[in-house]
């Protein structure tokens, strides 16, 4: 810290002398693309107005923008300025990873009567403050006009309750045919905490204790039960909206939203975000939006949730100074001026979002200004790692919706969870932490790889002057050899390092916890439960290369001139993951997809596939099978075409059969290529993760939490990469065991003659 | 053998040939409705029942997904990465399997097994460290950053490893007895003798690069340094996803592969045909 402030001071002095020292700074956000020219305008306003100041724009618009931010602190070399989410402020904070930028505020003339108090108030702890605050939104109903028109249907009033949204959804919801699935849904709900709680705080009750330390007698209390029973009524009993899945694939398919733009979902619950997109809708003429805000419950009070985020700048950044200014800057009045022309949230200075409601043909932004004042700081601002707990409370809601668990029960024990949850938090954030004490040094690790490697080459050298080609073999090994010590042998390294000390990545401190890592994974039930269905998943792979080896076979020796077919087959390995996972999950779609419907052609009954607990292991499996039978067939047919043909001729001359022929020359000679690819698939099996990562998130109710999975969200999301790299050990461990057997009782090394 | 067996041979095979066009039937329809979902307007996707066809066929969305963002860079940045990936790979890995499929030497065997070892450390826990090492050579936002994780594999090294130890070993005793070197060995017997192998590596090696998506999205902050797959995840931002052009893009980018790899098919055909073994 003294070091810091000297530094600090020195900067200070030496900015007064030299006044115009030529300065870059790196800003990182998470813009769109249609976002990031207006941000460019505001970095190019920012550097017209300070043209002492060199800014990098870095736009990270995909969905990874924490895991990039993470990787920058974790390297020490964080940007200068960069948005966070409000969710992520009070981890930053209590690890002291972002630089106060109250001490700014006066020698820099900024005004902070400029935003909104409560939104401003998030970033703010006692009285330093974190962040300059971007921009917020509430959640608010989007409805469709048309709809409400041409049902007859009276559009919701400000004042609305749940009640009216209910008999509004009823109203809207129909069915012509009769068959039981409506054709036009009255409302959407998914079981994702960020879209439900306003519900619990509209009736007056909570999840947790007001000072945040527990859930008991508050997730489980009978108004929180009856707030949550409601939505959840709206899809299970009321049917008034459809069966959407989770909301990792009602969100990543884009499902409720794309209901909604096709007028099959007359109401949906939404933030800010999608307004700039109905506004151009409206002027196209192609939906008629309105905007209503979140009902009020018929006995509690009016609330409304606040998402907001900011900008923030790293403790150690080089130029605080001029990082604050500009931080200061992309939340000021003339950046949200600038940025309000692309309406994509609220303007967090108060007297923009009050311009940018005149300047609103459509009316609907006045809407959210009038919700400001009932907004309230969301926990995960106020909780650290209040995003674990999100993913459970999400969990307790799936438990009921999908799994008809009892409502009372399992809020019951899912509160105990959290209240478990809550406390380990707490202690992991009681440590202490030293500031910008040096981190363990890569390059150590480095060396001693390199040490090692040149002792065992030594060795090797050594004993081959006794007889052997061990000289030559080095020369052959040497760049395999020095790629795999840099890239893999050093971070194997560190990892075995960080497995007994505790590192949370954004800060340099590693203390030495012993075995504690390991000690926390072995009662953890859900290492266990994520351990358990790593071997379930695994049971694709010999199910699949019996199916490959199939094809593989047919394809060599009777479509031998079908080139395109074996493209065929391997198109699922060469296209981009993301897409075709999108397009699997439509297939698995229980009401919509083209698996149910290929089962109800043939006479089967319809599955939940990815929907239930039951199944969803199976389907990730089939996806997997299918995945992958492009590259165990490509690699059986390479296998089959170095078997040289005089062998069949001379098995023919022999007078083997076919079966014959296959058993004693096929298979002995293919048995190489079988071990490979079983070693390999099952090695990749055992490490899935994207597949879950896209499609499930480990859900429903953790039933495809896989140990990859498990391991990346205690690194990227709880920030534990000490405990993830002993998870990462004992992976590694069992995954040696499962190839030692496979060689010890299948892998045998075959030589030829 | 009689003739009713010989029909049901035929019978059998036949329907095994249906069998493998059916699920290669179930392989391209996917890819037919991201083909579809990439020419459609933007309220038109999923659609419920879902459509099969667009309305109009948008092509633009082709053009507007390619300029939307500098494809042309990312598609030389890739190209430039995954160039280096091949080349390095087929050279290295075909080296270091030669090693231990064919050398004696002591220690070879415990060797291979620690190479395998390293297979199974997930990557998700390298990631850090490996970053790390970039950032410390000052590699940030540089191809060497994005291609030295690719220019070996142990993956590659496994598999040719395999295919070594299938070659006859009569024809290499020959040439020793003619005197060759193990280096001439390995160069004019074995690699020529690989070639379906060698095929195989150069596509999976190529792939691996083309489609790597976290590595390259951490290691470069620039735009001008990124890749195609970073460049069609840029689609889906934090609240909203534009599917008709991410699929579009998607699209784009995997023509380069199918082609390779119909490029590389040849190859397996040749390499049965011309290994020499015959004669």
């Amino acid at each position: 810290m003294t070091r810091f402030a000297a530094f600090l001071l020195c900067f200070a002095a030496l900015s007064l002398v030299r006044g115009q020292e030529r300065v870059t700074l790196r800003l990182v956000d998470w813009a769109s693309l249609e976002e990031m020219p207006i941000d460019e305008r505001t970095v190019a306003a920012f550097e017209a107005k300070y043209p002492w100041i060199n800014v990098l724009y870095e736009p990270n618009p995909g969905r990874q923008y924490e895991e990039k931010i993470l990787t920058g602190l974790a390297a020490g070399e964080p940007p200068d300025v960069f948005l966070l989410d409000s969710k992520l402020i009070p981890t930053f904070t209590n690890k002291r990873v972002l630089l106060d930028l109250a001490p700014f505020i006066g020698p820099l003339g900024i005004d902070t009567a400029q935003w909104y108090p409560n939104v401003l108030g998030i970033a703010r702890k006692g009285s330093a403050l974190f962040a300059f605050p971007k921009g917020f939104t509430p959640l608010m109903v989007y409805y469709n006009r048309s709809l409400f028109r041409s049902a007859g249907v009276p559009e919701p009033r400000p004042d609305w309750t749940w009640d009216d949204l209910l008999a509004t959804a009823k109203a809207l919801t129909r069915d012509d045919d009769g068959d039981g699935t409506p054709e036009q849904y009255g409302t959407a709900f998914t079981n994702y905490y960020f879209y439900w709680i306003p519900w619990v705080w509209s009736a007056g009750s909570d999840v947790v204790s007001p000072d945040g330390t527990r859930a008991t007698g508050f997730l489980n209390s009978p108004a929180t039960e009856a707030a949550l029973a409601f939505p959840i009524a709206l899809r299970r009993t009321e049917h008034v909206a459809p069966d959407v899945g989770s909301w990792i694939q009602a969100e990543k398919t884009g499902t409720n939203y794309a209901l909604f733009a096709n007028g099959k979902i007359a109401m949906i619950v939404d933030g800010h975000w999608r307004l700039p997109k109905f506004i151009r809708f409206i002027q196209e003429g192609t939906l008629d939006v309105g905007v209503a805000p979140f009902p009020r419950s018929p006995g509690g009070s009016k609330v409304n949730v606040m998402y907001e985020s900011g900008w923030c700048v790293p403790v150690n950044a080089p130029h605080p100074k001029e990082a604050a200014l500009l931080a200061a800057f992309m939340s000021g009045e003339e950046a949200c001026r600038i940025r309000s022309s692309g309406r994509l949230e609220i303007p967090s200075v108060r007297s923009v979002a009050e311009e940018s409601v005149g300047s609103d043909p459509t009316g609907l932004e006045r809407v959210f200004l009038d919700e400001v004042p009932f907004c309230r700081q969301p926990w995960g601002s106020v909780i650290e790692r209040f995003s674990e707990i999100e993913w459970t409370l999400q969990d307790a809601v799936d438990e009921v919706m999908v799994n008809n668990a009892p409502m009372h029960e399992t809020m019951t024990r899912y509160a105990r969870r959290v209240d478990n949850e809550l406390a380990e938090i707490r202690k992991a954030g009681s440590t202490e932490f030293t500031p910008l004490k040096e981190r363990s040094e890569i390059l150590t690790f480095l060396w001693i790889a390199l040490g090692a490697v040149t002792t065992v080459s030594a060795v090797i050298y050594a004993r081959s002057k006794r007889g052997g080609q061990g000289g030559l073999a080095l020369g052959f090994l040497a760049p395999s050899m020095l790629h795999l010590v840099v890239f893999t042998a050093t971070p194997i390294l560190f990892a075995a390092y960080l497995s007994t000390h505790r590192w949370d990545m954004v800060v340099p401190d590693q203390p030495f916890v012993g075995l504690q890592n390991f000690r926390e994974m072995f009662t953890d039930p859900s290492f266990w439960n994520a351990l358990g269905n790593t071997f379930i998943f695994s049971l694709h792979v010999p199910v699949g290369m019996l199916v490959a080896l199939g094809v593989a076979l047919v394809l060599h020796t009777r479509l031998r001139g079908l080139g395109f077919l074996r493209a065929l087959y391997f198109l699922p390995s060469v296209s981009s993951f993301v897409a075709i996972a999108l397009v699997w999950m439509w297939i698995y779609h229980p009401s919509f997809g083209a698996a149910n419907l290929f089962l109800s052609i043939v006479g089967l009954p319809k599955l939940e596939w990815l929907n239930s607990s039951q199944t969803a292991m199976l389907s990730l499996m089939l996806f997997s099978v299918w995945l992958g039978l492009g590259y165990q067939m490509v690699i059986f047919l390479a296998g089959l075409q170095g078997i040289p043909g005089e062998l069949y001729d001379a098995a023919r001359i022999d007078g083997a059969g076919k079966f014959a022929r296959f058993r004693s020359v096929t298979f002995p000679l293919l048995k190489p290529t079988t071990f490979f690819i079983l070693v390999t698939s099952l090695i990749s099996s055992f490490q899935v993760f994207t597949t879950v990562y896209v499609m499930t998130a480990g859900g429903p109710v953790g039933s495809t939490d896989v140990i990859v999975y498990h391991i990346y969200k205690a690194a990227w999301e709880q920030l534990r990469m000490g405990y993830a790299s002993a998870v990462s050990w004992v992976l590694f461990l069992i995954i040696m065991l499962a190839t030692w057997l496979q060689f010890k009782t299948v892998g045998s090394d075959v030589d030829y003659q | 053998m009689s003739t009713t067996s010989k029909s049901g041979n035929e019978k059998r095979s036949v329907a095994a040939s249906l069998g493998v066009l059916l699920l290669a039937l179930t392989m391209i329809l996917p890819f037919l409705w991201m083909l579809s979902t990439s020419l459609m307007g933007e309220l038109e996707v999923y659609q419920f029942p879902p459509r099969f066809l667009p309305s109009t066929f948008r092509w633009s969305n082709f053009t507007e997904a390619l300029t939307l963002q500098p494809f042309g860079r990312f598609f030389l940045n890739t190209a430039i990465v995954a160039a280096a990936s091949v080349a390095g790979q087929l050279l290295f890995c075909s080296m270091a399997a030669y090693a231990f499929a064919r050398l004696r030497f002591r220690g070879r065997d415990a060797l291979f097994r620690a190479y395998l070892a390293t297979m199974m450390i997930p990557a998700m826990v390298t990631l850090i460290p490996a970053f790390l090492l970039i950032v410390r050579f000052g590699w940030m936002n540089t191809y060497w950053a994005l291609f030295t994780p690719m220019i070996s594999s142990v993956w590659g090294i496994f598999l040719l490893r395999q295919f070594f130890q299938t070659i006859p070993k009569d024809l290499e005793d020959a040439a020793r007895i003619d005197g060759a070197s193990e280096v001439a060995i390995f160069w004019r017997i074995i690699l020529p003798l690989s070639r379906p192998a060698l095929a195989t590596l150069g596509i999976f090696a190529f792939m691996g690069s083309w489609k790597d998506f976290l590595w390259p999205l951490i290691v470069t902050n620039r735009t001008d340094m990124r890749t195609v797959e970073v460049g069609i995840a840029n689609f889906s931002s934090m609240y909203q996803t534009d599917w008709p052009h991410q699929m579009a893009a998607a699209v784009v980018v995997m023509l380069p592969i199918v082609l390779v790899f119909f490029f590389a098919q040849r190859y397996f055909v040749r390499g049965i045909t011309t290994t020499g073994m015959k004669g």
